[in-house]
């Protein structure tokens, strides 16, 4: 099987999708004729034209509206916000009218929208341009919200966020755009939304993590594998709803549990999947639920302040280390 | 026809009543004018009886009476199609009432009244609050409370029908105080873009909660914005039928041509406060005395009879037969059951 980016398998999600179905259609700030600032939506509005794949204003709180509207009319827009950071225009929009509607229409107007998300750090862009903010999200009754840490899972993840008929915010992590590749058919398949992936089966101890940090976690496994510590690293795929079928079955099994994200660890969705576990594995659990994430701060811009404040493989390491001898 | 633009400050002067002297050429066929007078009418009783229920303790939540303001929403939601959309603001039972026109999509009267009384036939079935009205066969959004947010939705409504070729118009509305939201100027500035199907409804009541217009803009005609954006902007007497009528049939009939969009700015006045919890002490009995006097609906009776195309008799009959269907609503609206309390936890999700 030919294997791509993760920046290719976005775009070509939202080219299949646009080919399969009319309604979808692309809108953002330079996702027409540039392809997007990332390139996400390269090729796109050459291929369906103008409307399909719309610039816009520097309007996130229109992009989201329109794309709102455009839903309930039947269509399947796919808006791009073009940093993560900048979602907060469109915060209204997005909790208040496109996460609320369904609900308050006594389920009679469903809103599928998918928002995508370019997030995440290691790419030296300062605190404007590197937050991992998806916790904002996950507290918001009628979103769902997904992070794709893999090609394959960006492409059936995207697919099944277009294809879903309710408001998805698809938060795709930019240093993973180009810096990993893997086999991904080139056929239709969907990832369903909701289902978290045990992408290397353990024994000692779980680590839940998505993203960069699915993969820093998975590096860390490595190290731990040769000094005869089997961790299982469990990508949660989407964080709302959360896998707890999943979660729950890998702390049964290990009895220790790690959340690792890149967020700042307060009020970071890693508190939620602890406690959670707290909750339903307490009589499994042989150590304290450990969350390795962000120091609670802007994300500095300094090469040397950003590396100490992701969590690094061997901080990653080290906690979990810590935690297999206690 | 395009109408004139009344000029900043003319409007409430334009329009004061003219008496049964001032002889005009008919301006409404009078089978439209009949029709039109019924919603107007029904809009009136029906804000006038929800006041009442409402100090009867009947109602829970709050009410926001658009007493006053009936011609700014009747009469666009005259003009609109079952397909066209609506984003409604807080004051638009007049959309409801009359969008459809009685068409088999159109919203029961029986339904303004189960959303007021949280009642399981409402359409939420109790999940969002009474006066939060929503329609969605009609394509009516139902209300969100967050001032503004409607609008760009509206526009996205727009966007779908032009990119689909089809003749729809999409409608926001809004408070000349809700008009200072971002959410305003990001829709209004998207719109004429791509000159879609659009057309913004300033209700300009002078007021939003206790905070006058003069506090809220540097530039009271709201409807100059438009120029900025590169479409018409019109501002109108909002309790005058007839100006009403000419405007937006003028602008709807433009929208679904593929002549862009428009924002117009209606004068009006809400006669109540701002809610069924404001006594409205910020402003002077003389200023609700004036407006009172401009009574959209009294006005637009005078022109019927005047005009002969109603009687005052049929009108007087008109508002009996209405109210006797407005009890009958009630009465049914009553007999439903309440929602099942823990149904609050069904329908956050779409399948
Ligand atoms: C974003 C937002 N801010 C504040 C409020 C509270 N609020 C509700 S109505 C209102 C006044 C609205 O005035 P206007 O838009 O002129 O409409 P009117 O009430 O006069 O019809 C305010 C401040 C709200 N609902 N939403
Ligand atoms: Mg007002």
């Amino acid at each position: 099987m030919r294997k791509i980016t993760y920046i290719d398998a976005i775009i070509e999600a939202q080219r299949e999708e646009m080919q399969r179905d009319e309604n979808v259609f692309v809108l953002g700030e330079d996702v027409g004729l540039y392809g997007g600032v990332f390139k996400a939506t390269k090729g796109l509005m050459d291929e369906f034209g103008f409307y399909r794949c719309l610039d816009t204003p520097i309007s996130e709180s229109a992009i989201v509206g329109i794309a709102t509207g455009a839903a309930l009319m039947g269509m399947r827009p796919i808006a791009e916000i073009q940093f993560a950071d900048f979602i907060g225009g469109a915060h209204d929009q997005i909790c208040q009218q496109a996460a609320k509607i369904y609900y308050r229409t006594g389920g009679t107007w469903p809103v599928p929208i998918t928002i995508r998300c370019p997030y995440g750090g290691d790419v030296g862009g300062g605190m404007y341009h590197s937050q991992s903010n998806e916790a904002w999200y996950c507290h918001v009754a009628g979103l769902k919200v997904v992070v794709p840490s893999t090609p394959y899972d960006a492409k059936g993840l995207l697919k099944a966020a277009i294809r879903d008929n309710n408001p998805v915010l698809y938060f795709e992590h930019k240093k993973l755009y180009r810096t990993i590749k893997e086999p991904v058919p080139d056929d239709d398949f969907v990832v369903p939304i909701g289902k978290a992936d045990v992408k290397k089966p353990g024994r000692h101890l779980s680590i839940f993590s998505f993203g960069l940090m699915f993969h820093r976690s998975m590096q860390a496994a490595m190290k731990l594998r040769e000094e005869g510590i089997d961790v299982e690293v469990v990508d949660l795929r989407t964080l709302l709803p959360l896998d707890m079928e999943t979660i729950v079955e890998s702390v049964k099994k290990t009895g220790k549990a790690m959340v690792v994200h890149e967020a700042p660890k307060y009020g970071g969705i890693g508190g939620e999947i602890a406690s959670a576990i707290v909750e339903e594995c307490w009589d499994y659990l042989d150590g304290p639920v450990v969350r390795v994430a962000a120091p609670d701060t802007p994300v500095p811009f300094h090469p040397k302040m950003e590396q100490l404040y992701l969590p690094s493989v061997e901080r990653i390491y080290q906690e979990a280390k810590q935690l297999f001898e206690y | 026809m395009k109408p004139k633009t009344v000029s900043k400050g003319q409007a409430a002067k334009n329009s004061k009543p003219r008496g049964a002297t001032r002889k005009r050429a008919l301006e409404i066929p009078p089978e439209e004018a009949r029709e039109l007078h019924y919603y107007l009418r029904l809009t009136r009783e029906v804000d006038e009886r929800l006041v009442k229920l409402h100090r009867q303790g009947q109602i829970g939540g709050n009410h926001y009476p658009a007493v006053g303001q009936e011609a700014t929403t009747v009469v666009p939601a005259f003009f609109m199609e079952d397909d066209d959309f609506v984003g409604p603001s807080h004051r638009e039972l007049g959309v409801f009432i009359t969008k459809g026109r009685g068409s088999p999509r159109s919203m029961p009267l029986v339904q303004v009244f189960a959303q007021v009384f949280t009642k399981s036939t409402s359409q939420d079935e109790g999940r969002n609050g009474p006066s939060h009205w929503g329609w969605t066969p009609e394509r009516i959004l139902e209300h969100c409370s967050n001032l503004g947010t409607q609008i760009p939705v509206a526009a996205g409504a727009a966007l779908s029908f032009k990119m689909r070729g089809l003749p729809l118009v999409a409608f926001a509305f809004i408070g000349e105080g809700g008009a200072s939201k971002g959410d305003f100027h990001e829709a209004c500035n998207f719109v004429g873009i791509h000159k879609l199907p659009f057309v913004i409804i300033i209700q300009n009541n002078f007021w939003a909660e206790s905070v006058h217009i003069s506090l809220q803009t540097g530039n009271d005609n709201l409807s100059d914005r438009a120029i900025g954006y590169g479409y018409e902007g019109i501002r109108i007497d909002g309790n005058d039928v007839i100006q009403c009528y000419q405007t937006f049939k003028y602008a709807i009939d433009k929208a679904r041509t593929g002549g862009g969009p428009t924002m117009i700015q209606c004068d009006t006045y809400r006669w109540y406060g701002h809610s069924m919890v404001d006594p409205a002490n910020y402003r002077t009995g003389s200023e609700v005395s004036y407006w009172k006097e401009l009574d959209p609906v009294a006005r637009f009776e005078r022109w019927l009879v005047d005009n002969g195309v109603m009687t005052q008799e049929e009108i007087d009959q008109r508002v009996k037969e209405i109210n006797e269907q407005i009890f009958a609503a009630i009465d049914e609206a009553k007999s439903a059951p309440d929602p099942e309390p823990e149904t609050f936890l069904d329908k956050v999700y779409a399948d």
